[in-house]
């Protein structure tokens, strides 16, 4: 899709349906489509944002990419090797590569563990390094995830820690590894706007200091913009515009993006944003089907007579900027 | 007269260490169809506040100094028979997370209907059901979801039911602590903008309190940003956010990514918030603070102007006037 060098990560055409079993007197079986062909490719050192509102399938992703859950269709290559079909000793070396931080840093981590042994625990499973050597590593990794002096947190436990510390911790933990790729749930959507931007820095410190990949999933365009090399806008499970930062949020070309922006507060941005109006004032009350866009139902520029037949697909603009929908084809 | 006059109003907990002063003299007024914004780190007092306002401060906190008049009348001397009969009808509070408020086995409609036949006991439940029809056409919610249970409704129609709730008694007064946080940015820009126009129908006076710089800027008319417990900077939205003068406002500022601006001033604020059972002497934010000078840690700041309503709670600010 993108014409550069080596992705590392390269997803093509990812289905995922939850399958529901339907109620025990006969309430009618319905699927839920969480991912629809989606396809992308993430590039080595780089910090690829995914922006969608709750529900758009954004976490689905992620967890598809950490192997927490199995693609219904396609394929997932991590350094062109396919990772939906791993199991056994494969599968545990490829969660070496790979890692996750998650959304709440009040439930990621174990109350009763340590920060020492929480973040060793990785080294631990995959049999890395001896005891003496794993403290070192761990000194590393909380050092790299900003908790200084390190010394001073490795017996501290979680309820210890303010909400910052322990998203830090988490990252510790995900860091201990040298993993190629880490994966930020909306990592700070629990924290206060000052830690955040802690946060963000530090994430931006590690690409620069352990050349990590990093995916950054979020439902903020602002904090993907500060964040990140290029953007993913995804809604209702499918990718409808890819690009660089700049580009996506400066120049939206996706009616849908384009009611994003239009949605955010315009705060500090009075009469420099301007105004797109492509959400309908009521919604379309269509029902949800596999085919057409899934915007329809809410998009003020659609084409009534295409649009819900036909899926559109991403199309390139030029300059890696990549949209799906019809009335720009 | 102004709807709501806070007077020095000094909230505290009672904690297994000795008292915590949650809200540190906080004074204010409100006029009926004005909103005004608290922002703030999460512990800065600010949800306190508005419990506070409500009588509804949890078993181990009190009120204890301060006036709150509403309407010229001293709330924290009413009893709380008193009080009930002025909460909701004349002052409703929209909580955090507020769609988890609903009673999952009862309709919606009825919730609602239940919230006007209490403060109405007169009221046939029939022209109760009347006047929810009436509230769910204000917030445009289709009245034929009446008779819905909440899990049929989607997050942003259950924050709608809840606005609807508030709205029941028509009181002069809301509180609205988070009321968005948990919604998409597309419903929440449907819900503030609805919001916005309620506001003005019914000259309501609102209080915003959210730690989300952006839709407080975005709605109210006055802020008053809050740091451990105290008012640290208050004006109308143009002077607090265009012309901030209080290091904490600024640092809270340029720690906000935006969409515009320089994608690299986004600049955390160092260090943690202090302690509020033993306050520092001097100014709390000092030891975070970019701009502090000696006299920060010894001297208590006090209130300086800076224009006309404008004022901050800074030594520096007091040195160079």
């Amino acid at each position: 899709m993108q014409d550069r060098p080596e992705p590392i990560l390269d997803i093509q055409n990812v289905e995922k349906i939850y399958r529901s079993k339907g109620a025990l007197f006969g309430a009618r079986r319905k699927d839920v489509v969480a991912l629809r062909n989606v396809s992308l490719k993430i590039c080595e050192g780089e910090i690829f944002g995914l922006v969608g509102e709750s529900g758009s399938g954004k976490t689905t992703v992620g967890r598809l990419i950490v192997g927490l859950e199995d693609v219904t269709a396609g394929n997932i290559l991590l350094d062109r090797e396919n990772i939906t079909q791993l199991k056994g000793r494969a599968l545990k070396a490829f969660r070496r590569k790979v890692q996750m931080i998650f959304q709440d840093p009040y439930q990621s981590l174990n109350p009763q563990r340590s920060v020492l042994d929480t973040v060793s625990e990785p080294l631990v499973i995959h049999r890395l390094g001896r005891s003496a050597d794993r403290k070192e590593q761990v000194h590393k990794a909380l050092k790299a995830a900003g908790l200084s002096p390190p010394e001073n947190f490795f017996y501290r436990y979680p309820h210890r820690l303010s909400g910052g510390q322990r998203q830090r911790v988490a990252i510790a933990r995900a860091m201990v590894l040298n993993p190629k790729f880490v994966i930020a749930d909306e990592p700070t959507s629990m924290l206060d706007a000052s830690i955040s931007a802690q946060i963000f820095n530090i994430l931006l410190k590690l690409r620069e200091s352990l050349d990590v990949t990093q995916m950054f999933i979020t439902h903020s365009l602002a904090a993907a913009r500060y964040l990140c090399d290029r953007i993913a806008v995804i809604y209702r499970g499918k990718v409808m515009e890819v690009g660089s930062g700049e580009m996506v949020i400066r120049n939206p070309r996706h009616p849908y993006t384009q009611a994003l922006i239009d949605a955010l507060p315009k705060f500090r941005t009075r009469g420099v944003v301007k105004r797109y109006d492509t959400l309908l004032e009521k919604d379309r009350r269509l029902e949800a089907t596999l085919t057409g866009c899934p915007f329809y139902p809410r998009c003020a520029v659609a084409d009534e007579r295409r649009c819900h037949r036909e899926d559109p697909e991403l199309k390139l603009l030029g300059d890696g900027h990549y949209v799906a929908c019809f009335r720009l084809a | 007269m102004a709807l709501l006059e806070v007077e020095n109003l000094c909230i505290d907990y009672r904690t297994k260490n000795g008292y915590l002063r949650a809200v540190d003299g906080v004074s204010f007024s409100l006029d009926r169809g004005q909103s005004l914004g608290f922002v703030g780190e999460s512990g800065c007092g600010k949800t306190t506040i508005g419990m506070g306002l409500m009588g509804l401060l949890p078993p181990n906190g009190f009120i204890r100094e301060g006036r709150i008049l509403f309407e010229g009348e001293d709330l924290v001397k009413l009893s709380p028979d008193e009080m009930r009969a002025v909460r909701w009808r004349k002052i409703a509070m929209i909580f955090q997370a507020a769609m988890n408020a609903l009673n999952p086995v009862q309709r919606v409609g009825d919730q609602v209907a239940e919230a006007i036949l209490v403060h109405n006991p007169g009221l046939s439940k029939e022209k109760a059901m009347e006047q929810v029809e009436e509230l769910f056409e204000l917030v445009g919610i289709e009245t034929d979801r009446m008779r819905d249970y909440p899990h049929q409704y989607s997050g942003g129609m259950k924050q709608r039911a809840i606005i609807a709730m508030a709205l029941a008694c028509r009181p002069a007064l809301i509180i609205a602590d988070e009321p968005t946080t948990a919604l998409d940015v597309i419903v929440q820009d449907q819900i503030l903008a609805e919001t916005r126009a309620l506001q003005k129908e019914f000259n309501i006076g609102i209080i915003f309190i959210s730690h989300d710089i952006s839709i407080v800027a975005d709605m109210c008319h006055d802020i008053g940003v809050m740091y451990a417990g105290q008012l640290v900077e208050y004006g109308s939205r143009e002077e607090v956010f265009e012309d901030p003068v209080h290091p904490y406002t600024k640092a809270l500022l340029s720690s906000f990514p935006t969409l515009t601006g320089q994608k690299a001033d986004l600049v955390p604020i160092p260090g943690e918030t202090p302690d509020l059972i033993e306050p520092q002497l001097g100014c709390r934010f000092c030891d975070r603070c970019r701009e502090q000078i000696p006299s920060c840690k010894e001297k208590t700041p006090e209130w300086v102007a800076m224009g006309h309503r404008h004022k901050a709670l800074c030594c520096r600010c007091e040195m160079g006037r």
